[in-house]
């Protein structure tokens, strides 16, 4: 009954006329800074911040959630049409919607990401309603060693998903965790691979990283392949997806909204670990895994899900604990306490406003976006038509921008163009960005979380097993390696395709983590290279 | 890296021209004509934290004021980075001509330079006065045994560093108290460093560590009103108005502990002329005393006595003295 009231009351908010147009808005800068490559939610929100200091409080976490969620809609349009994710969280878009597009079948997997964003924020909404309370119960009991078992099993997936070599997976993962190390030692506060340089204190920034390898890398080699680009683009037909797609795709949305929701509560989740997820989850879930990186429009429609899902959910630690779980609802946060309202356990009771209006402002926002959406990947498919070198300078210019936005730091843009020429490089070998830039990310909050356990428990690695939750992540995580270590095995053998590499790594199921996870990884890799026997285990 | 050295050197070298050929200028030209025109353009506030920070919000409302007051555009750029080097530096190379201005915090004047080479040192600014203050708070949960400080020292006492106290950060203020708390009076506990105070009030809220160390911004006190914390002692000098029944750690034992709380105050660079700091003290002073300002930044954070530029010297110089050994080895 009280949430039926609260719902009731967030409505006559979100519909008045202010907050429709804010509402609208917001959609709307998040759809275009979503589809624009480098100008992420988090430099928008960042950037905008400013003009949220004017109106009501209650409005600007409405235009601010807009643009978040939008943006999940929006960055999808880009990394289909371009393999250009236009924020972060579509980095697993890439994957299976680049080659849908490759294949003529854009439409489709724009489509049924748009479809399956709405599902998933609609039905994040509805749990947010019921689940609030007793999920942020869950949430704050997460400590330093619970970190460590979700960065780890976080890399672990990064190996595991990696579409090429899993070698080269593991290599790039590695990079990216001794590049976390770069900035103030998290404990003892030294610094460390700073070359005196003050801007590297904190360690490069991610934003920067990331808007480098993928952005201003993925520019660079465009620049090389203009002629197929076009070509892809000249295809694109039929939006709406056909019926099969709609039957292939069901499922994924089904899970990915659930999968989305549970791991956007989590501090630390968010988008991109939801999208990974929901990906991996799709992948072993599929009869056929090897169509996973050939344009499956399961692996656009789960990830796409679940992001959206995850960026609705992970309003709940904020409005009910005053925790922000990412860096963009930190932003909101901030925006929260200019306004003199600090979110926290008694929010819902003292502005009950807020957290309702907010709510069902999200609903408002999910419906908006599917009405703008669909004809908007019209006018972006028209955006495309502009020459691949305009595009590519208009680009680079809102990347530098954004990034120099977040920090106002000059700094900034040179590690964006650095790791642009890296990133283009690393294209041209053949490594992907995508296992340094998550392994990037996890790495310092691994770092942290390790020393912190290690203070806490006085040295003893017991702290990691002997607590449930982190106990029974790290026992999942070796139910997973041993599972998967077995059944690439059997197959192998099935198939009589047994790699002389492959049998040294699988054949010493040892505690070794990292042995094992090159031996997981191994079917994973297998689905995707692009040898034509590599597919034959899974199609018989 | 010898470019990155040399790059740095030249820095220097041009920021002290700079400070030299400005302070000629100063003595010779007569120091009454130039103060009489200030302000002559807008007025940069760097504040060297992101935008949307208690901080930034501080430093907007003053600056809002100060750009009444003496009639220029007063624009706050946010310079985060550097544990507040990157801003710091930059107002250092700035002229001293009163446009430059900076929020800092003896985090970043004091502990920055000490814990790092960074290139400039507390002698290198000029304060001008305090903005807001934000005390810290030892806290526990809501559940915790220990309801006094007197609980908690003892059971230190009884372990010494089997209690996991959490402090917003490795060279933060809190930290190094906790340090003081061991050498000086064998009451040793085992500080962990979080991100943040959001990070810190999880692990709280969450059992994992057993007290906490905490800047009591907005957050803090809302925990605390809500009956999430349990709050043992105040880092201040004098009891806080708002927790009127929690000692502070003065009062508890530790006479000295009184410098874990942060005091956000203005700057400018070294050498900035009389006139000029006294115009701009007047003005946080007119500031301070604005009740719409206390409403913006919190009333609870606005000392109840103005402290100008020697008040805000005096503190930034007794930090300095009880930091530098610590830090220094």
């Amino acid at each position: 009954m009280d949430s039926w009231n609260g719902i009731l009351q967030g409505f006559s908010v979100a519909l008045d006329p202010t907050n429709l147009l804010y509402v609208f808005l917001g959609v709307l800068i998040g759809t275009v800074i979503g589809v624009l490559p480098g100008l992420g939610p988090t430099a928008t929100i960042a950037l905008l911040l400013p003009i949220t200091y004017t109106v009501e409080p209650v409005t600007a976490v409405i235009l601010l959630a807009g643009i978040y969620y939008g943006s999940m809609y929006g960055g999808t349009i880009t990394s289909v049409l371009l393999r250009l994710p236009g924020e972060a969280a579509s980095v697993v878009t890439t994957f299976d919607g680049y080659q849908m597009a490759k294949q003529g079948r854009a439409g489709p997997a724009l489509g049924i990401a748009a479809v399956g964003s709405f599902i998933g924020g609609t039905v994040s909404v509805v749990g947010m309603v019921l689940l609030a309370p007793p999920l942020a119960d869950l949430a704050v009991s997460f400590g330093p060693p619970e970190y460590v078992a979700l960065t780890v099993l976080g890399i672990l997936l990064v190996t595991y998903l990696g579409t090429g070599s899993v070698l080269k997976s593991l290599s790039m993962a590695a990079v990216g965790l001794l590049l976390a190390t770069i900035g103030l030692d998290p404990i003892t506060g030294t610094a460390r691979f700073t070359f005196g340089e003050v801007s590297l204190f904190n360690g490069l920034d991610f934003v920067a990283v990331a808007m480098g390898l993928f952005g201003v890398g993925e520019i660079l080699h465009s620049l090389e392949r203009t002629e197929k680009v076009q070509a892809v683009t000249s295809k694109i037909k039929g939006i709406w997806p056909t019926r099969k797609d709609f039957r292939d795709s069901a499922g994924a949305i089904g899970r990915g909204s659930v999968l989305g929701f549970a791991i956007g509560v989590l501090p630390g989740g968010g988008g991109v670990v939801s999208s990974l997820a929901s990906y991996a989850m799709e992948k072993r879930r599929a009869k056929d895994p090897s169509r996973f990186g050939k344009g499956a429009i399961e692996g656009v429609a789960g990830p796409e899900t679940a992001n959206n899902a995850s960026s609705t959910s992970a309003f709940i630690p904020l409005l009910t604990l005053g925790i922000p779980p990412n860096v963009v609802l930190a932003l909101i946060f901030g925006a929260l306490l200019v306004q003199d309202i600090t979110p926290g356990p008694q929010l819902i009771e003292q502005q009950p406003e807020i957290f309702w209006g907010v709510i069902a402002s999200m609903v408002i926002g999910n419906l908006m976006l599917l009405a703008l959406n669909i004809p908007l990947v019209g006018v972006f498919v028209q955006m495309l038509r502009v020459r691949a070198g305009i595009l590519a300078a208009f680009a680079l210019l809102v990347t530098m921008a954004g990034v120099f936005s977040v920090n106002n730091n000059v700094f900034d843009m040179w590690v964006v163009l650095g790791f642009g020429v890296i990133g283009w490089l690393m294209k041209k070998t053949g490594f992907e960005p995508g296992p340094l830039v998550l392994a990037f990310v996890l790495g310092s909050i691994l770092e942290r979380a390790f020393r912190q356990s290690m203070l806490i428990s006085g040295g003893s690695f017991d702290i990691f097993v002997t607590r449930p939750i982190s106990g029974g992540m790290f026992a999942f995580m070796a139910l997973i390696i041993i599972v998967s270590a077995i059944t690439s095995r059997r197959r192998k053998a099935v198939f009589g395709r047994v790699d002389p590499a492959d049998v040294d790594e699988t054949d010493e199921p040892g505690p070794d983590a990292d042995r094992q996870v090159t031996a997981e990884g191994s079917p994973g890799a297998d689905s995707t290279t692009d040898t034509p026997s590599s597919t034959t285990p899974g199609e018989r | 890296m010898p470019l990155s050295r040399t790059a740095r050197a030249l820095t220097a070298c041009a920021a002290l021209g700079l400070l030299t050929a400005c302070g000629s200028e100063e003595s010779s030209s007569g120091s009454s004509g130039a103060a009489a025109e200030y302000p002559t353009e807008e007025i940069r506030l760097l504040v060297p934290y992101g935008a949307g920070g208690p901080t930034d919000l501080a430093a907007r409302a003053f600056g809002a004021s100060l750009e009444e007051q003496l009639g220029q555009t007063v624009v706050v750029e946010n310079l985060p980075g550097g544990s507040g080097a990157i801003a710091t530096q930059e107002l250092i190379g700035a002229e001293p001509d009163g446009h430059t201005l900076s929020l800092a915090t003896a985090g970043t004047l004091v502990l920055t330079p000490l814990a790092n080479e960074v290139g400039y040192t507390l002698d290198d600014v000029t304060p001008i006065g305090v903005m807001t203050e934000v005390p810290s708070v030892l806290a526990v949960g809501a559940d915790s045994p220990y309801t006094t400080i007197a609980d908690l020292v003892a059971a230190a006492e009884e372990q010494p560093g089997a209690l996991n106290v959490g402090v917003p950060g490795a060279s933060t203020p809190q930290a190094i108290e906790l340090q003081r708390l061991a050498e000086e009076h064998d009451v040793e506990v085992t500080a962990v460093p979080f991100n943040g105070n959001a990070e810190m009030t999880t692990a709280l809220l969450g059992g994992n560590v057993d007290a906490v160390l905490i800047n009591a911004s907005s957050d803090v006190t809302s925990n605390i009103d809500a009956g999430q914390f349990r709050p043992l002692a105040v880092s201040s000098a004098e009891r806080l108005s708002w927790l009127p029944h929690t000692p502070t750690l003065a009062e508890s034992g530790f006479p000295e502990l009184t410098l874990s709380g942060s005091t956000f105050g203005l700057i400018g660079p070294a050498d900035l002329p009389e006139e000029v700091v006294t115009e701009l003290e007047d003005a946080l002073r007119t500031a301070h005393g604005d009740p719409a300002i206390a409403e913006q930044v919190g009333a609870e954070y606005v000392p109840e006595e103005f402290q100008g530029a020697a008040e805000f010297q005096e503190l930034l110089d007794r930090t300095q003295e009880v930091y530098e050994p610590i830090l220094g080895d």
